[in-house]
C-alpha cells in the first residue's frame, strides 16, 4: 500500500463523478427521478441532527472494526476473522451485563467492555498460535472461526443464556450496563466517543511508540508473507509481535460487538447480525490501512450507508442499489493501478509534490 | 568492429524521462553502430536501466525518438522491441527452473508438428544448432535447476537468438560470474559479433569495458557524459566521467596491525534451508585491527555461514566465540548488543524493510534506547536528528527521512544499512556482498569506511564474491568453496588466474 497522496484524493473524486453517473443511469431507467433522490440521499447522509447522529452511530463498529485490519495488515496477518470476535466479544458484554447486578455505572459499564475485549481477542489466539508455530495460514484459521463463532453464539443464546421462553435471546442488560443515548430521536450513544479514541490512540501506538515500531517493522506491508526477514535479522520478536497484533484485532473486534450491545441492542439474540468485521476490511483498504484513515473512511462509508438507508425509507428505491453504488466506488478507489497510472499527468505530479511537502 | 561499415543499429534522440521527483534520462542521445560492442557504464542511478528499458518497451520516454536501422520506430510494448529483433539478457535470469534449456528458450514461441502439438526434438536440434553456431555450449535437455549460473546464463542468450534477435542488451553480465565463466562469456559475445549482431553491454567493471568493447558511453545522472572509441581512453579517464571527479582504483591503505582475537570460528557446520550441508567444519579467526576476506563465487557456503554467525541460522556442531564468549545459541539482538553488527547481502528484504520510511529503517537496532525513546515513546525529534545525523555521515542522498526506503536507489538503500549498523560502533562488522549492486563512487565510500573500522582497532570480516573487492581491501583472504575453506592467502602475494582456480575448488 502506497502512502496516502494527491492522486488518491483524484481518483476518489473521478470514481464519486462516474459512480454517481451509474446511479443516474440505475434510477432513470428503474422509473425514479435521480435529481430527487440524490438530494433524499443527502439529507439523509448529513443533513439535520438526527441524520448525522444515526450516520456517526452507524459509523462506530466501522471504525472499530477497520482499526482491527489495520493492525493485522500492520504486523503482517490477514485477519478475516474480526466478525467472529464482534460476536464473542458481543456475547459477553450482554452476559455481563446483566450478570453482574451490584455495580455502579462506570464500574459495570467499564467491566461488560473489558470483558469484550478479552474475549474478542482470545478468540484470535488460536489462529495466530497456529500461524506463528504451525505455519497455518490465518486466512484459513480466521474465516472457519467466523462460522464457528456464529454457530457458538447461536447455540449460546439458545441455551445457557436464554432468558426468555419465547425468543431465542439473553436477558436485557441492567440500565448501569449502558453506553448512555444522549437524545430521544437517535440510538447514537458514548460508544463512538470509545471508537474515536480508540483511532488515535492506535495512531500514537504503532507511530510513537518501540511497541508500534516491533509491531510494524515485522510485517508491514508484507501481508502473506509473514515473517519477515528483516525483523529477525534485527533481533526483533516478530512472532510475538504477530501474536499481539492478532490479539489486539481481536479485541477491537471485540470492543466493536460490546459497543453494539451495550450501545444499541441492550441483550444479545439468536437472529443479530453482525456484518462490520468484514466491511471493516474494506473500509481499512480505502483508508490506506492508517489508523486515521480507517477513522475517516468509516464516516464517509457511514454517512453514504445511512443516505441509503434514508432513501429505501422515505422511496421504493431498493437499498441494494446503494450496496452496489458503494461497491462501485470501493472499486476505484481500491484500484492502485489507475492511481499510479495518472502519474503521467505533469500536473497530477506536480499537485502530488506540492501537497507531499505541505504534509511534511 | 568493422570499420567501413557506418550503419547505425540503435540511435536514440533527445529521450528523456522523469519520475516523480528524478529525471532518469535527461535529453540523452545515444548511438550503437551495427556489428560493435557497445559499452554503456555508469553508476547505479545513473539512467542506464532506464534506457535500455525504454529500448526494450519496459517503459516509455516522456519525449524524444528511437530509431532502429535508422528507421524511426514506437516501442510501447516487449513484443514491438522483440519484433525489431532487440533481444535482452536480465541481471536477474527469467528462467523456469523445472524445464529444460530448450522449454525455456522455446517457451511461447514453441516450433508445432502436423497434429498440432509441440515438436519437441524440432526444437531440440533447432537450439543446438544456434548454440553451435555461436560457441554457446548448452544441452537442450538439461534442467535449469541444475544448470550453473554461466549456463543459465548463455540459455538466456539463446532465448534471444531463438527470437531473432540482431541487437542483444546485456544488463550487467557478468556480476554473477567466476573470471573463467568472464572469458567464456567474452568468446561468445566476440563471436555473435562476429556473425554480424550488435551487443550492448551495460557494466560498472571498468576492466571488462577496456578488454571487450569497441566504443563506451558514459551516462551519469541521467545524463550521457561521453562517447569514445576504447582504444583511444583509459579507465581512469570513463572513471572520472562516470562519478564526476578522480576515484581511486584502489584502496588506499597501511598495512594492518592485528591485536587480540576477536572472532572464532572452530569447526562449524551449518546446513542450509533445503537440509544439505552447506558449510563443512570450517575454522576461521579474526582480529581486531584487521580486515578478512572471503572470496569464493556465489552459493559456496557463504551466505549460510554469514547467518549462522549472526544468529539468523543454527549452527549443526562446532564452537563460535566472539569477544571471549561462545554465541552460537544466542540471539541476534544479544549478539549485536555485544558489538556484532552485520551487513547483509540480501539488503531488500533481510537488511531492510522497503515499505518503512528512512527513519524507521535507521534506527532499527536502536529505537528502544535512549534518547531515541523513552519508557517506550519514541522521541520524534531525537529519532530525526540522529537519522540527520547519519543521513549527513554516510551522505544518503533523499528528500528527506520521511521518505519510504523502497524509493531510493541501490547504493542509498546500501548507505541506509551501513549506516544504521555502523552507527552502533560496532566490535566486529561482517559485511557480507557490501557493495552488490552499488555505483563506483559508493563502492569507494563503502571500502573507505570498513578501512576506518579497521584503523579505529576494530575488525571486519568481508564476504563478497566480487574478486577485485576482497583482493583490494582484505589484509588476509580465505577462499571459499562447497564449503570449505581452500586456501588462505595474502592478496598481495596472488594474482586473479591464480584466484580463479583455488574459487573453481583446484589447489595446486
Amino acid at each position: 500500500m502506497e502512502k496516502f497522496s494527491f492522486k488518491d484524493v483524484l481518483i476518489l473524486f473521478a470514481g464519486t463523478i462516474i459512480t454517481i453517473g451509474i446511479a443516474w443511469v440505475l434510477l432513470t431507467v428503474t422509473g425514479f427521478v435521480p435529481r430527487e433522490i440524490g438530494k433524499l440521499f443527502f439529507e439523509g447522509a448529513v443533513v439535520g441532527q438526527r441524520n448525522i447522529l444515526n450516520t456517526l452511530n452507524i459509523a462506530t463498529p466501522y471504525i472499530l472494526t477497520s482499526i482491527a485490519t489495520v493492525v493485522s495488515f500492520r504486523v503482517g496477518m490477514f485477519n478475516i476473522g474480526i466478525n467472529g470476535s464482534m460476536y464473542i466479544g458481543g456475547l459477553y458484554a450482554a452476559w455481563a451485563g446483566y450478570k453482574f447486578t451490584s455495580l455502579g455505572h462506570i464500574p459495570h459499564v467499564s467491566l461488560c467492555i473489558a470483558i469484550a475485549v478479552i474475549t474478542g481477542s482470545l478468540w484470535m489466539l488460536l489462529p495466530a498460535l497456529l500461524k506463528v508455530y504451525a505455519g497455518v495460514s490465518e486466512i484459513i484459521s480466521t474465516i472457519i472461526l467466523n462460522f464457528v463463532a456464529v454457530l457458538f453464539v447461536s447455540y449460546m443464546a439458545n441455551g445457557p443464556f436464554r432468558a426468555d421462553p419465547i425468543a431465542p435471546a439473553t436477558p436485557r442488560i441492567l440500565e448501569t450496563a449502558e453506553l448512555k443515548q444522549y437524545f430521544p430521536n437517535s440510538q447514537f450513544n458514548s460508544g463512538f466517543f470509545i471508537a474515536v479514541i480508540i483511532a488515535f490512540l492506535t495512531y500514537f501506538i504503532l507511530k510513537k511508540t518501540t511497541f508500534g515500531y516491533e509491531l510494524r517493522s515485522g510485517g508491514d506491508g508484507l501481508v502473506g508473507f509473514y515473517p519477515s526477514r528483516y525483523s529477525s535479522y534485527l533481533g526483533i520478536p516478530s512472532d510475538r509481535s504477530a501474536i499481539t497484533g492478532m490479539l489486539i484485532s481481536g479485541g477491537l473486534g471485540g470492543l466493536a460487538g460490546g459497543i453494539e450491545i451495550l450501545g444499541n441492542a441492550r441483550y444479545f439474540y439468536q437472529e443479530l447480525l453482525f456484518n462490520q468485521g468484514f466491511d471493516g476490511i474494506l473500509i481499512a483498504i480505502v483508508g490506506k490501512l492508517e489508523p486515521i484513515g480507517g477513522l475517516i473512511a468509516s464516516l464517509f462509508w457511514s454517512a453514504l450507508r445511512n443516505g441509503g438507508l434514508f432513501v429505501d425509507y422515505k422511496t421504493e428505491v431498493s437499498r441494494e442499489i446503494v450496496v452496489i453504488l458503494l461497491s462501485i466506488l470501493i472499486f476505484f478507489v481500491s484500484a492502485q493501478k489507475l492511481v499510479s497510472s495518472l502519474e503521467r499527468f505533469k500536473f497530477v505530479r506536480k499537485l502530488d509534490a506540492f501537497f507531499t511537502r505541505k504534509i511534511k | 568492429m568493422t570499420q567501413n561499415n557506418i550503419e547505425t543499429a540503435v540511435e536514440v534522440k533527445n529521450i528523456t524521462k522523469s519520475y516523480p521527483g528524478v529525471t532518469a534520462n535527461d535529453s540523452v542521445d545515444f548511438k550503437v553502430l551495427k556489428g560493435e560492442i557497445h559499452a554503456l557504464v555508469g553508476e547505479n542511478g545513473a539512467g542506464k536501466s532506464t534506457l535500455v528499458k525504454i529500448l526494450y518497451g519496459i517503459e516509455q520516454p516522456d519525449s524524444g525518438e528511437i530509431f532502429i536501422n535508422d528507421k524511426p520506430v514506437e516501442i510501447n510494448k516487449v513484443d514491438k522491441a522483440i519484433e525489431l529483433g532487440i533481444g535482452m539478457v536480465h541481471q536477474e535470469f527469467h528462467l523456469v527452473p523445472s524445464f529444460t534449456a530448450a522449454e525455456n528458450i522455446g517457451l511461447g514461441q514453441e516450433p508445432r508438428n502436423s497434429r498440432g502439438f509441440i515438436d519437441w526434438d524440432e526444437l531440440n536440434s533447432e537450439v543446438s544448432n544456434i548454440a553451435k553456431k555461436y560457441g554457446l555450449d548448452v544441452d537442450p535437455k538439461l534442467r535449469m535447476i541444475d544448470a550453473s549460473v554461466g549456463i543459465q546464463q548463455r540459455t538466456e542468450i539463446l532465448k534471444t537468438l531463438y527470437r531473432n534477435a540482431n541487437i542483444l542488451i546485456l544488463d550487467e553480465p557478468t556480476a554473477v560470474l567466476t573470471p573463467q565463466e568472464t572469458d567464456e562469456l567474452f568468446e561468445v559475445i566476440r563471436s555473435l559479433v562476429d556473425e554480424g549482431k550488435t551487443v550492448i553491454f551495460i557494466t560498472h567493471k571498468l576492466r571488462e569495458v577496456m578488454e571487450i568493447s569497441d566504443r563506451v558511453t558514459v551516462m551519469r545522472d541521467g545524463k550521457v557524459q561521453g562517447v569514445s572509441n576504447t582504444k583511444d581512453t583509459s579507465p581512469e579517464e570513463l572513471a572520472k566521467l562516470m562519478v564526476g571527479r578522480e576515484v581511486f582504483m584502489q584502496v588506499e591503505k597501511e598495512e594492518a596491525k592485528p591485536t587480540e582475537k576477536v572472532l572464532e570460528v572452530k569447526n562449524l557446520w551449518v546446513h542450509d534451508s533445503r537440509g544439505l550441508l552447506a558449510v563443512k567444519n570450517l575454522s576461521l579467526d579474526v582480529h581486531k585491527g584487521e580486515i578478512v576476506g572471503i572470496a569464493g563465487v556465489d552459493g559456496n557456503g557463504q551466505t549460510e555461514l554469514v547467518e549462522a554467525l549472526s544468529g539468523l541460522r543454527p549452527t549443526s556442531k562446532g564452537e563460535v566465540i566472539f569477544d571471549g564468549k561462545n554465541i552460537e545459541s544466542i540471539s541476534p539482538r544479544k549478539r549485536r548488543r555485544a558489538g556484532l553488527a552485520h551487513v547483509p547481502e540480501d539488503r531488500a528484504n533481510t537488511g531492510l524493510n522497503l515499505k518503512l520510511d528512512i527513519w524507521e529503517n535507521l534506527v532499527g537496532t536502536s529505537y528502544f534506547r535512549s534518547p531515541l525513546s523513552k519508557g517506550g515513546i519514541i522521541s520524534m525529534k531525537n529519532v530525526v536528528d540522529h537519522s540527520n545525523n547519519l543521513r549527513e555521515k554516510f551522505d544518503i542522498r533523499t528528500p528527506g527521512v520521511f521518505v519510504r526506503t523502497g524509493s531510493l536507489s541501490g547504493g542509498n538503500q546500501q548507505k541506509v544499512v551501513i549506516a544504521r549498523e555502523l552507527s552502533e560502533d560496532p566490535l566486529l562488522t561482517i559485511a557480507s556482498q557490501p557493495t552488490r549492486g552499488v555505483d563506483i563512487g559508493n563502492i569507494e565510500a563503502i571500502h573507505k569506511q570498513l578501512v576506518e573500522i579497521r584503523d579505529s582497532g576494530k575488525a571486519v570480516l568481508l564476504v563478497s564474491a566480487e574478486l577485485d573487492e576482497v583482493m583490494s581491501v582484505a589484509d588476509r583472504v580465505a577462499v571459499i568453496y562447497e564449503g570449505e575453506i581452500v586456501e588462505w592467502v595474502n592478496p598481495k602475494d596472488v594474482d586473479q588466474q591464480q584466484m580463479g582456480l583455488y574459487m573453481a575448488g583446484i589447489k595446486d
